[in-house]
Parts: C-alpha cells; structure tokens; sequence
C-alpha cells in the first residue's frame, strides 16, 4: 500500500517533470510567454570632437521616476570613469592622460515605465527652495526677442491664473498653435512663423513659464521606438519640458501632446537641457546611441502561441494556446482552482481550520477574482447578515425548509439590485457581477443558519473565520498573475498538485489545530508522570 | 503528542475508519431506523420506536398518533452530535383543550412548533448527507437513579469506542446548564473518563479543562460507580458482531429498569474520549491490531480488553 502510494506520487512528479524538461531543453520553448514590457538595452558611444581632449563628458540614464537601470557597463581602457549624479540627471566624465582618439562607451539594461500624474491640483506657490531657484532664472535674449516674448506672454494669459492654469494654457499654445518642424530655430523664426523645432518649443515653454515665476526646464531624451515601428540604428536627443508644480516636477512635452505623462517609450537622458548644453554641443562631442528592446518581460501570449504551434509537436496538440480565446480565458481561471484546493486541503488536515462545507472557501476565492476582494468581502458579509436574518426572523414563522431557503435566495436577489442601484459594485472597485454569487450563496447560505442553531454564534463564527482566511489566502495566491500564466502555458503542472494532494491524503499526522485542542491533557499526562 | 499516544483527526480517519469501517456498512450505524431493525434481529436492546415519520402529510396525524402518549423523543434517523433532539418529558393540554408539550428542559412547545421541528427533520436540516430524512418518535428514556446527583436537564451516556469487537476506552457524558441538558461535549458537557476494569470514573473534563466538581449540582465527579458496567461493555462489544465495523463508538444508556440499552453507534466517534480519559487511544488500538485474537465471543473479548487496559 505505502509502496503503491510512493509510486504514484513518484511518477505523479516525474511526468511533468519530464514534459517541462522536453519543453525547454528539447523544443525550446521558453516556459513562459515573453513579456513585452519596455525593457531596453541601451548603449551610448562617445568620442571628443577636438582630437587634443583628454576627457569626455555625456548624460547618462538615472534610476528614478519611472526608470530602472540594471547591469551598467562602462567600457574605455586606461580611463578613469567618473559618475556626476545631481539629484535628478548623472552626467559621466572619462577622463584619460593622454589625447582620446577611440571611442568610448557606455551600456546598460533599462526598464521604463510609464510617469503619469493624474490631478494636478491648484499651485500658488511663491518661495521656492534653493535648488529650484535656478529654473527660474531668465535667459538672456535678444531684444526682439524679449518684445516676442513679452508679446506672447499678455496674449496668453489673462492675469490672476495659478500656477498649475499657466503651466496649461502655455502648454496648450505652444503644443498647439506651434507646428513641429525641425528648421525654424529660433524664438523669433517660431513665433513669426508659427512653426518651431522640438528644441525651441521646449525653449519657448520654459521660458514663457519662468517669466511667470513657475519654475521649467528643458529636458534632454530619446523617444524610442513603439514595437510595431521598425527599428531605429541609431537615436537623436529630443526635447520635452518639466515644470515644477505642487513640489514635485511634471512632465510636459509641447512637441507630443503629453501634459502630467511621460509615456513608457521616452527616455531621460538629462533633466536640465541648459546645464549641459555646450557639453553636447555637436562641434564638441560626436556621440551615437542605440537602444533595442530587449524582449523578455506584459506577457506576450500572441507570440508564444505561433511559437507553440511552429513546433508542431504533441504539446502543440495538448496546449491550451490552441484553443479559441473565450475558452483560453475560462481556463486562465479555472486552472487555479485545484491550486485553491491544495490551499484548502492544507489548512484543513494540516493546520485544522474550520470552513463551511469543503469547497465554499474556493468558490469564494472565485467570487473574488471575479469581482474585486473588497466587494467580494463586503458581499459576502451581507450575506452572512441575511443568514442571520433567517436564524432570528424567519425561525419565528415556522416555514418549511425548501420555501424557506427560497425566501433567502430572493433575498440575495434584492441585496443585488440594491448593489447595482447604489454603484456599490464601481466603489469597491469591482467590474461586473454574474450568476455567481447566487451559486455560492446556496452552498453556503443554509449550512450557515444551521451551524448558527446548532453550534452557538462562537463556533459559527470561528467557522466563518476559517473560511474566509483561506479564502484570502488563496486569492493572493490567485493574484500572482506569473502563477495564473505559469500553469495556462504548462497546465501538466496540475499532476504536481495532484501529488501533492497524494502527500497529504496521506499525511497521518497531528493538525496543527490538535496541539492546542490536546494541550491541556499533554500537561496533565506530564504531570503524572513526574509524581 | 505521539510519545503519548495520542489519536489525531488524519490518522483516526486514514488509519482506523478509512481501513477498518467498510462504507456499505455505513447505513447501518448512521440510519437509526436501520440500525434499530438490526439491532431487534440481533436481541440487543433499545428505545422503543412508537411511529416514524416519513412524509410531510402525516404531520397532520400528529395529534392523534401523541394522544395518550405523557412523553416520547423526537430524533432524525440520519442526525449527528445530538442535534435536532427534541426530548418531550410531558404531553400537557392548556386551557383551550389544545395539546403542548413539555420540554426536559421546561419549556413548552405547541403543536405547531413541533410540527415545524419535525418538517425541519424531514427537509433533511440535521441530517449528514443533508438529504431528506425521516423523523422517529421514540420512548423517552428515564435516568438511572444513580446519575441523579450527576446531571442537568437531560440524561447521561456511556461512549464505548470499540476497536474489533474489543472494548478500548469508555466515558460516562453528563448533561450540564451549558449543554442545554445534552449530553454532547461540543456544547460543554461533562466527559468523565470510566476504568474499564471495574467501572468508575476517574477524570472529569469541560472542554478540554479538567474538572473536580459538577458545576450544576457541585457533586464531585471521580469515584461515579457505572452500574451493569459488565452488561454496558457486552453490549457495546455485541455491536461489533452486528454492524461489522471496526473502529466504533457505542452510545449506552442505562434505564432503571431494562438495564443498559443502546442508544446510538457512530462510524466516526471523537476523540474528546482521550481528553477524559487523559489518555492516549493509539497504543490501546494498536495492541487490539497486533495481539488481539480472532474468533472470541464479546465475553471474552470483554474480559481479555479488561486485563489488558
């Protein structure tokens, strides 16, 4: 018998084992689609125009606000590297004793995300501390382009806006009522001509906001390629603004109509285009940059899906990527139900948690992913309420028990319609509620009332308590969105939970739970063993 | 715990109930109709069942089929732990004529609370399966004397859990206040641990707490002399031969009159048994497996269990 049991689990594990294996090392088949997240290997190569220079300077990616850098690699023998980080930008300096006369460069592995600043409330700042007072310094212009700019300034605005109104109606102007066009470079040309490059709309932004004591700058960035856009060799510096807003910085860019957003494709390379300006200058530095995404994290299910089926081997017959896509999202889901059972089965034999009846706590678990935990849990504690309505009300009416049981479905009804009159779903944050909530009140709504008669409001609620721990605990199971993909891609990993179920089918030992109900009389054996 | 012998739930139920208890036989012990027509094929004495209930359209005949009688005990066929009991201890008539009920616990119920108990019954409320049940009016058993100072509300019984036909470990259950009367430990009765050898308690345990003193009548609880003890554990060792289940607990019930009777057999008893007893059941099981013999009569299984534990 124990030898029966020991195969089965044995090979329970091995098969899948051995399919995985197959998969990966056999078909090579990653066991997990790509994502396709915006993660960029990106390099930067330098050298000094001036072929006397000992040393080169170039703004480098800094973590932060939305960027995480990773695997950093300078490359340049003999040099000395030096890294600049301010609180925003990182400017890197190779520094050598001789002449430089070959290129230098640098590489690294970038994850953007996205920058987004929903609501931008009212600003009426007036003091700014010291180190934001520099972006509110005045360029030095020429007359007429100080009168240029004098004249736009009284076109805009009214007078009496706050900050965060200026910040809008320069960006409205300057991204709408100036077209994007890479030969007019001045403010003058752009102004007269309505046409302006991405350098001098930025220019004109900042400066338009800093005569109205709103701090701006100019930054320096690669806009990089969407995935659907070829791939570009090599990249050109661009510009976008920032501007300074309830202490903390905002992106704008006037050239693509983005106002509180940095898209995920936009890397900053400098945050204060000003400071490093003569640094870039193109008669001082030639430079090249790349950036190739660097396809491995969103899962790209589309992908492993042709990547599956072009193997056309058995498992492009067993997987689920097959199938048409309503079914694939049916067993998105329903895949980890038997992961919820292992959780149940877990905290019933080994730990001893009580729950009503073997399988609500998993439909529970359902109920939640369906709609969203705290609905689920708000709902589910009506519900609760309504059994108690039918312990307390209904008993006095001495109905038969089917009719009975029918009033409380219809209940369950009405509490649905109040929900969806009152919104009450959209604030809990949940999308859409089905069927399913009737299915699970009627496993669980009668063994509720009865335990309630039976065992006391005490052990009711322990009860209620255990089920709805497991039920948590297996939706931030069901959270994992690597785990939902993990057993979608390889579902043979359900021979694993089986074994496992095996295992502890087996398990003969003490629950967790018999150490504490056991405590009192290990004491007393104990006791009379020493007398 | 192991070092104690000790029974926990996953072992009772993988290495005891699941190996030793067949499931065909299940119905025997868990329907008390079934059982109680076993039970009068075998000779081995129970409550007398007045009438069963099946359908809902004779509850109308309540009426009558109570007339003349002054007490009876309503119970599921299927029920568990106790529950969906009514003990009726005098049928009464009130100032109209109409008929009510009294309660062992004082209070009165009228017809129609009666009614609505036992439609409870048949809609399957306190069955295992939760499927529709049927509901047995059964006669009211009377306390042994010897329990008076004992109990509260309803009466005592004796669990024996029965290990192949051999006795292995016994508890006297007394009602309490908490307990509503019912001898059930889940709702705080007393369960008071019995010598197999000569029949007296010896410890006394409210959930899990031991206990010196009765907490309703103050009586002290060691030293309980269980009359017929020979008789109660024949009788629960007799069961073994009737439902061919090996791992049993039997529910005795000892009347002033016929003796100790059998109330009820469970495929699935606790093991609350060990608190009271303050003893571990597995060495005790595990000498039956190894040692015990094949082929005794329940007398000397009886007697072999008592020299043994």
């Amino acid at each position: 018998m124990k030898r029966l049991s020991s195969w089965i689990v044995g090979l329970l594990f091995l098969i899948p084992t051995g399919l995985l294996v197959y998969k990966s090392q056999v078909l090579n088949l990653s066991l997990i689609p790509q994502k396709v997240d915006d993660v960029w290997n990106f390099y930067i190569s330098v050298r000094p125009k001036d072929p006397a220079a000992t040393s080169v300077a170039f703004p480098i990616p800094r973590a932060g606000d939305g960027l995480k850098i990773s695997e950093e690699r300078i490359r340049g023998k003999g040099f000395d590297t030096l890294i600049d980080r301010n609180s925003d930008s990182a400017m890197l300096t190779w520094l050598s004793k001789e002449p430089m006369t070959k290129r230098v460069s640098y590489t690294a592995r970038i994850d953007i995300k996205p920058v987004i600043v929903r609501k931008i409330d009212k600003d009426t700042t007036t003091v700014y501390p010291r180190q934001i007072k520099k972006y509110l310094k005045q360029p030095v212009l020429a007359p007429e382009e100080e009168a240029a700019m004098k004249l736009l300034e009284g076109a805009i605005f009214e007078g009496g806006e706050d900050k965060s109104l200026i910040a809008r109606k320069a960006f409205y102007y300057v991204h709408e009522e100036i077209q994007r066009n890479v030969k007019f470079k001045t403010i003058v040309d752009a102004l007269s001509s309505g046409k302006g490059s991405p350098l001098i709309k930025a220019r004109i932004y900042a400066y338009l906001l800093r005569r109205k004591d709103v701090p701006a700058r100019i930054v320096a960035m690669l806009r990089l390629p969407l995935i659907t856009d070829a791939p570009t060799e090599k990249h050109q510096i661009t510009f976008a603004s920032e501007v300074f807003l309830n202490n903390r910085w905002i992106a704008v860019d006037t050239n693509r109509g983005h106002f509180g957003e940095r898209p995920d494709r936009y890397l900053v390379l400098h945050h204060h285009f000003e400071e490093v300006e003569k640094t870039l200058a193109k008669s001082k530095v030639a430079y090249t940059i790349r950036a190739d995404r660097a396809v491995m994290n969103k899962f790209n299910k589309e992908e492993y899906r042709k990547d599956v089926l072009r193997k056309g081997s058995f498992f492009a017959f067993i997987s689920l990527y097959r199938l048409p896509l309503p079914v694939q999202n049916i067993f998105n889901m329903i895949l980890l139900i038997p992961l919820g059972a292992l959780v149940l089965c877990l905290a019933r034999n080994i730990v001893g948690i009580p729950t009503f009846g073997m399988f609500t706590p998993i439909l529970l678990t359902m109920f939640f992913k369906e709609t969203s935990l705290s609905f689920g849990l708000f709902f589910f504690l009506s519900v609760v309420a309504i059994g108690c309505v039918e312990r307390y009300v209904l008993d006095k009416l001495y109905l038969l028990a089917v009719p009975r049981m029918s009033i409380i479905l219809t209940l369950v009804i009405l509490l649905l319609m109040i929900i969806a009159f009152t919104g009450l779903a959209e604030f809990f944050g949940a999308s859409h509620i089905g069927y399913f909530p009737i299915v699970i009140v009627t496993a669980f709504i009668e063994r509720f009332s009865i335990m309630l008669t039976e065992d006391g409001m005490v052990n009711t609620m322990k009860t209620l308590l255990g089920t709805l721990v497991i039920s948590v605990l297996s939706y931030s199971l069901y959270s994992v969105s690597t785990l939902e993909i993990v057993m979608f891609t390889n579902p043979e990993m359900l021979l694993y939970v089986i074994g496992l179920l095996v295992l502890i089918g087996k398990y003969k030992g003490y629950r967790l739970s018999e150490f504490i109900r056991f405590r009192d009389l290990i004491a007393q054996v104990k006791k009379k063993g020493a007398v | 715990m192991r070092e104690f012998g000790i029974l926990g739930i996953n072992n009772r139920i993988g290495r005891y109930i699941l190996r030793q208890n067949k499931r065909a036989n299940y119905p025997l012990v868990d329907d008390k109709v079934k059982t109680a027509s076993r039970a009068d094929a075998w000779g081995v004495p129970m409550p007398e069942n007045y009438f069963t209930i099946t359908n809902f359209g004779d509850l109308k005949k309540l009426p009558q089929l109570v007339a003349g009688m002054s007490s009876f005990v309503i119970k599921p066929a299927n029920g568990s732990q106790g529950n969906g009991i009514v003990v009726v201890s005098e049928v009464l008539k009130d100032e109209k004529g109409w008929i009510t009920f009294r309660r062992s616990s004082g209070k009165i119920m009228n017809m129609e609370e009666v009614r609505h108990h036992i439609s409870g019954i048949l809609s399957g409320m306190y069955s295992l399966s939760g499927l529709p049940d049927t509901a047995i009016i059964q006669q009211k058993i009377n306390m042994h004397p010897v329990f008076n100072d004992y109990c509260y509300g309803g009466i005592p019984d004796v669990r024996v859990i029965v290990h192949s036909g051999f006795p292995v470990m016994s508890m006297v259950r007394l009602p309490t206040k908490d307990s509503d009367g019912k001898a059930n430990l889940h709702q705080g009765a007393i369960g008071a641990g019995i010598n197999l050898k000569d029949g007296t308690t010896r410890n006394a345990v409210i959930k899990n707490q031991v206990v010196e003193t009765h907490p309703d009548t103050g009586h002290r609880l060691n030293g309980l002399v269980i009359p017929h003890w020979q008789e109660v554990l024949e009788l629960a060792a007799r069961c073994y031969d009737m439902v061919e289940l090996g791992y049993l607990g039997v529910d005795i019930v000892l009347t002033p009159d016929q003796g100790p009777i059998l109330l009820e057999l469970n495929a699935r008893p606790g093991l609350a048994i060990q608190i009271a007893n303050q003893a571990g059941l597995v060495p005790r099981l595990e000498k039956i497996t190894k040692e015990g013999p094949q082929g005794l009569t329940a007398k000397e299984r009886v007697a072999l269990s008592q020299s043994w534990f």
